[in-house]
Order: C-alpha cells, then sequence, then structure tokens
C-alpha cells in the first residue's frame, strides 16, 4: 500500500513539473515577446526595452530562466499579470470559491443522479425504461456543455423568466447573511443544472455498465440458483461491487468537470476562473493563463492521487501492479 | 481472400444496430461534405441584405445571423470543417497512439517503463486547457487546432496499443517470426501493429467525436479560425443574440449532437462487435 501510494505522488508530482515545463517552453517557441507586449505597438525605444528585460529575467539563458521560476513556483510565487500587474496567484484565489461551489455541487448531484439511473436502468436492462433513459444520456452525452446552457438560458430566462441568466448575485440588492445564500442558490440554478445534466451520462453509463457486468458473474447466478431472493442478492452483492468504478470515474473525469465549469461560467458570466481565462486569453496575459493551468493540473493531480488511494483502500483487489 | 473479409464486416455491420446506424450516418455526412453546393440554398460566405431573419423568412430556412449569412447553408457547410477535423486530428492522435505504444509494449524494458510513465502522466494532464494554451499562443488556424487535437490526445491509444502488443509478443507467430530472423522494426509493422490495431480503431472513432467537441469549445472561447464556416464559431456569434434570434445558436448545436452521436454509435458499435464476449453471447 505505501509503495503504491508512493508511485501514485512520484506520477503526480511528475505530472505537475510536465506541465509546467511544457508552459514554460511554450511561451518561449511562441512568436512574439511579452516585453514588445508590455512597450506597446508603438515604442521602440532599446533602453526600456533592455530595463524590462532585466526586470523579467529575459535577458539571462533559458535555463536560468527555468530555474527562476521553478523556484518561485516552489516559493507558491505564480509570477505576476502581465496586464494587471497583481500576482496570479492572489488572483486566482479571489476566484477559485465560486468555481469550486459550482463545479463541486454539480459532480456531486451528477454523481448521485446517475448512479441512481444507471443503477435503475440495468435493473430493467431491455425494457422501455431503459431505453429511453439510455437514449437519453446518450444524446447528453455528445451535447457540447455551453450550448446547452444557451439553450436553458433561452427557455428559463428570456421566455419563462424563472432563472436569472447571469452572475452569481443580484448586483441591485445587497442581501447579507441567509438571504445571501439564498440569492447565490438562486443564481447557481441554471449553470448547475447545465453541468449537471452533461456530467451524469458517464456516473450513467460507468454504473449500469458494473451492474451488468457483476449480475452475470458466476457467483450471483449461484447465489440465484440456491433460491436467494433475487433483492437481497441486489443489495449485499452486486450494489456493493458494482459502485466501486464510479468511484474512478470521479477522479478520472476531473479534467472533464473542470472543462465543464470553466465553459459553463462563461456562458452565465459566473465570477470564478473561467471567466478570469476568458479574459486572459483576450487579453493574451500569459503568466495568467499559465497560473491557471498549472492551478488545474495540480489540482486533477491531487483529486487523482486521494481517489487512487480511497479506491485501493475500498477495494483491496486493487493493487499497482 | 479479400471477399471473404467483406462479407464479414458487412456481416459485422447488419448484426449491430449501432454500428449499423453510425456507418448511415458517416455515409450521410460524406454526401453532405461533398454535395454541399448542391444541398444548400445560398452561399454561406455571402453576407445577405436580410439580417436576423427568423426561420422561413424570405427563403432562409434556418433563418439568417446579424451578417446576413443564411445558418441553414452554413451549417451544411460547417460539416465540412467539422469531419475536417475530427478526421486529421483522430488520425494524428491514432498514428502517434499506435507507434509509441506498440513501440513501447513490443520492446518492453527501459523504454516500456518510460513511455508507459509518459502515457500516465498525459491521462493526468487537463488536455483541453494545453490544447487552450497552445492556440491562443500559436494562433488559431484549423491546421494548428487539427494538430494540437492530434498531439494532445495520442496517450488513450497509446495505452490500448502497448496493451495488445504486450500480449501479441507471446505469441506463438511472433515468436517464430523473431527465430526466424526479422528484425524488430518488421515484426512490429508486420504482425504487431495490424494484429493489434482493431481496438485502437475504434478508440480512433471515438477520438473523432470528442475532437469536433473541442473545436467547438475553442471556437466557443472565440479561439476558431475565423476564416472558415463551424458549428461553434456560429454558437460564439450567435451567443450575443440568442434573446433576439435564437436560432443562430440552437440549430448549429443540434448540428453538433448529430455529427457527435454518429461518431459515437460507430465507435460503440466497433467496439461490442470486436469484443469477443458479444460474440458470444449472441451465439
Amino acid at each position: 500500500m505505501k509503495r503504491f501510494i508512493c508511485r501514485r505522488l512520484i506520477t503526480g508530482i511528475l505530472t505537475i513539473f510536465i506541465v509546467f515545463v511544457l508552459n514554460f517552453l511554450l511561451i518561449q517557441a511562441a512568436p512574439g515577446s511579452p516585453v514588445t507586449t508590455l512597450m506597446g505597438k508603438e515604442n521602440h525605444d532599446p533602453e526600456i526595452r533592455a530595463m524590462l528585460e532585466e526586470k523579467y529575467g529575459f535577458d539571462k539563458p533559458v535555463i536560468v530562466q527555468l530555474g527562476r521560476q521553478l523556484e518561485m513556483l516552489f516559493h507558491g510565487d505564480l509570477g505576476d499579470s502581465i496586464i494587471q500587474n497583481r500576482p496570479v496567484g492572489e488572483m486566482i484565489a479571489e476566484k477559485l470559491g465560486p468555481t469550486i461551489v459550482l463545479g463541486l455541487t454539480s459532480a456531486l448531484l451528477a454523481l448521485i443522479i446517475g448512479t441512481l439511473l444507471g443503477v435503475m436502468a440495468a435493473r430493467k436492462e431491455g425494457k422501455p425504461v431503459d431505453m429511453v433513459v439510455s437514449g437519453t444520456q446518450y444524446v447528453f452525452s455528445a451535447m457540447p456543455q455551453f450550448w446547452l446552457g444557451l439553450m436553458l438560458i433561452i427557455l428559463f430566462s428570456s421566455n419563462l423568466d424563472i432563472f436569472p441568466s447571469y452572475g452569481m448575485t443580484d448586483a441591485r440588492a445587497d442581501h447579507t447573511g441567509i438571504n445571501y445564500v439564498i440569492d447565490v442558490l438562486y443564481h447557481m440554478c441554471l449553470p448547475a443544472i447545465t453541468l449537471t445534466l452533461t456530467l451524469i451520462p458517464q456516473y450513467f453509463k460507468i454504473a449500469k455498465s458494473s451492474v451488468l457486468q457483476v449480475t452475470n458473474e458466476e457467483f450471483i447466478q449461484t447465489f440465484k440458483a440456491a433460491g436467494m431472493p433475487v433483492k437481497q442478492i441486489f443489495r449485499k452483492y452486486i450494489l456493493r461491487n458494482a459502485i466501486l468504478p464510479t468511484v474512478t470515474i470521479f477522479g478520472i473525469s476531473m479534467a472533464y468537470l473542470l472543462t465543464g465549469v470553466m465553459l459553463i461560467e462563461i456562458v452565465f458570466a459566473w465570477p470564478g476562473m473561467g471567466r478570469l481565462m476568458m479574459t486572459a486569453i483576450n487579453q493574451r496575459d500569459y503568466p495568467t493563463l499559465i497560473g491557471i493551468n498549472l492551478i488545474m493540473a495540480i489540482s486533477v493531480a491531487v483529486v487523482m492521487l486521494l481517489v487512487d488511494i480511497i479506491y485501493a483502500k475500498l477495494d483491496p483487489r486493487i493493487r499497482y501492479e | 481472400m479479400k471477399n471473404n473479409r467483406l462479407t464479414i464486416a458487412a456481416q459485422a455491420v447488419k448484426s449491430n444496430r449501432q454500428l449499423m446506424a453510425g456507418c448511415i450516418g458517416v455515409l450521410a455526412l460524406l454526401v453532405l461534405m461533398i454535395a454541399a453546393p448542391l444541398i444548400s440554398t445560398e452561399d454561406p460566405t455571402i453576407y445577405g441584405p436580410d439580417v436576423l431573419n427568423g426561420l422561413g423568412e424570405n427563403g432562409h430556412i434556418l433563418g439568417t445571423n446579424h451578417l446576413g449569412q443564411d445558418v441553414y447553408s452554413m451549417i451544411i457547410y460547417g460539416v465540412r470543417t467539422s469531419v475536417k477535423v475530427a478526421v486529421i486530428s483522430a488520425m494524428i492522435s491514432g498514428i502517434l497512439g499506435v507507434l509509441i505504444g506498440g513501440a513501447a509494449g513490443f520492446l518492453g524494458g527501459k523504454v516500456d517503463v518510460i513511455i508507459s510513465e509518459i502515457i500516465n502522466v498525459f491521462m493526468m494532464l487537463p488536455t483541453f486547457f494545453l490544447i487552450l494554451l497552445i492556440v491562443a499562443l500559436f494562433g488559431n488556424s484549423l491546421t494548428n487546432v487539427m494538430i494540437v487535437i492530434g498531439i494532445t490526445t495520442w496517450p488513450g491509444n497509446a495505452k490500448l496499443m502497448r496493451a495488445q502488443a504486450l500480449s501479441l509478443r507471446e505469441r506463438v507467430f511472433v515468436k517464430s517470426a523473431e527465430a526466424m530472423g526479422e528484425t524488430k522494426r518488421q515484426i512490429l509493422f508486420k504482425y504487431i501493429i495490424p494484429n493489434g490495431i482493431f481496438p485502437v480503431i475504434a478508440n480512433t472513432t471515438l477520438g473523432m467525436a470528442n475532437a469536433i467537441l473541442t473545436e467547438a469549445g475553442l471556437s466557443f472561447l472565440g479561439l476558431g479560425d475565423p476564416s472558415i464556416i463551424s458549428w461553434g464559431q456560429m454558437i460564439y456569434a450567435g451567443k450575443q443574440y440568442i434573446t433576439s434570434a435564437w436560432w443562430i445558436c440552437a440549430f448549429s448545436g443540434i448540428a453538433i449532437i448529430i455529427a457527435v452521436l454518429i461518431f459515437y454509435m460507430l465507435g460503440d458499435g466497433l467496439n461490442k462487435v470486436m469484443d469477443p464476449r458479444y460474440n458470444k453471447r449472441r451465439a
């Protein structure tokens, strides 16, 4: 077990390191230099250029620059945004909360609903209920998340006028305490529904197929032949064995979840990392983009590591190698 | 021999409804790609005088966008972009995956350890953000988008191919080829890859669907190729008009769903038909 955790930990750290180096090299290889961006189009003063290059360390060899950046990262410093002139870490920290609230709520809802639907569909395999549910899930899995968000806005905001279509709070009202929470929840309805709907299919798929797989195993057939009540077999043996794979999916789908959250945030003007990223793209603010990318990689690595450990604890059969 | 293979393929297609639907869908997409000028009602690149027309107004079946382009014709021409992105990026990803995974599994030893670790690392990477960063940095031409999707998604294919190569290299026909003195490269290309490639093909088909979704996502962030017509960009541009002209977004999104579903069905169908348990259950 210790060896297993160690190996996963090394892979995780390696991933973060590789993301970092990759980001660094990409910026180096990219056409145009950040200094030119900082100086503006009309300014060609070599003195200012030299000064800026020295300030950001661009005059040193690539390897030295990489080392410097690594050292900064080690101290938790993600560098400064070249547009806003603020530490990137600070900017991300401000936006992290809303992203986590939205992402986690949707992921948990999707996990519960998807698994329940999957188990139900597996029990009624081949019946009309299963066909309808499976078919719907198939279509939802092919849906671009941002598009579903836009459609829900058309339906619920502009036509029915039930839910607000943008923001996290009502800008005109100044709520505090419980009213603030209610306001946020109200604004979160549409984005969370969109995200949940598009996340459900993967949990559905894995739950359904693993229930079916366990049902066909020989020991279950033996129980059936021995006359054990079907309900009891299901609750005691099938469900327990079939639930396990959903745990791994939760980890594997982290990257997908983050992508989804970012895109959905842009659709609904949710004040999280997605909007930060969007502005960074539009302004070509590379340090911010790299910072976001790095934070994403780190969070995915951490969650996957945790999930792997939980999984190994839950299922003693699973071991590395 | 060849005839025989064709009949087997035809039987496989007939035996699985998903595969059948996928095949028909791909044929339909091909027809739309080739016959786009005949099927569309207008040239989608022309900015007409009818701005933000509704459904059926002035002969525009699905209305027009804010520049007066015909939405129906844009969707028809958008098939070309989506299929191009899907096929080329999935091909790049498939070829890289087969070569790297095949080499890792067949050669074993240190090569395998290093490549496996790289695959593990890549599986943990939030690929979409890497793609996004590269496209933002190096320019958003369609070629860039296709190449970047290709080179960031190969690890899935490599993993499958590696597993295949690992089991194939223990088989008698590979061992005897080795004994006959064939070089490693010959064995890899003549025996390992042709015999182990089928799961990768099915996975590549699913990769095509994901490539379409990735391209749409990039376009939605304003990182699509502005010089071409793509469904993702139609949604991006139509986003501003969702309250007044919902049809721009709605129909291009439906087009994406249909295209993605076609590739999903093809991939899932192939996976099912090639699964040995599938034939056993049917017999």
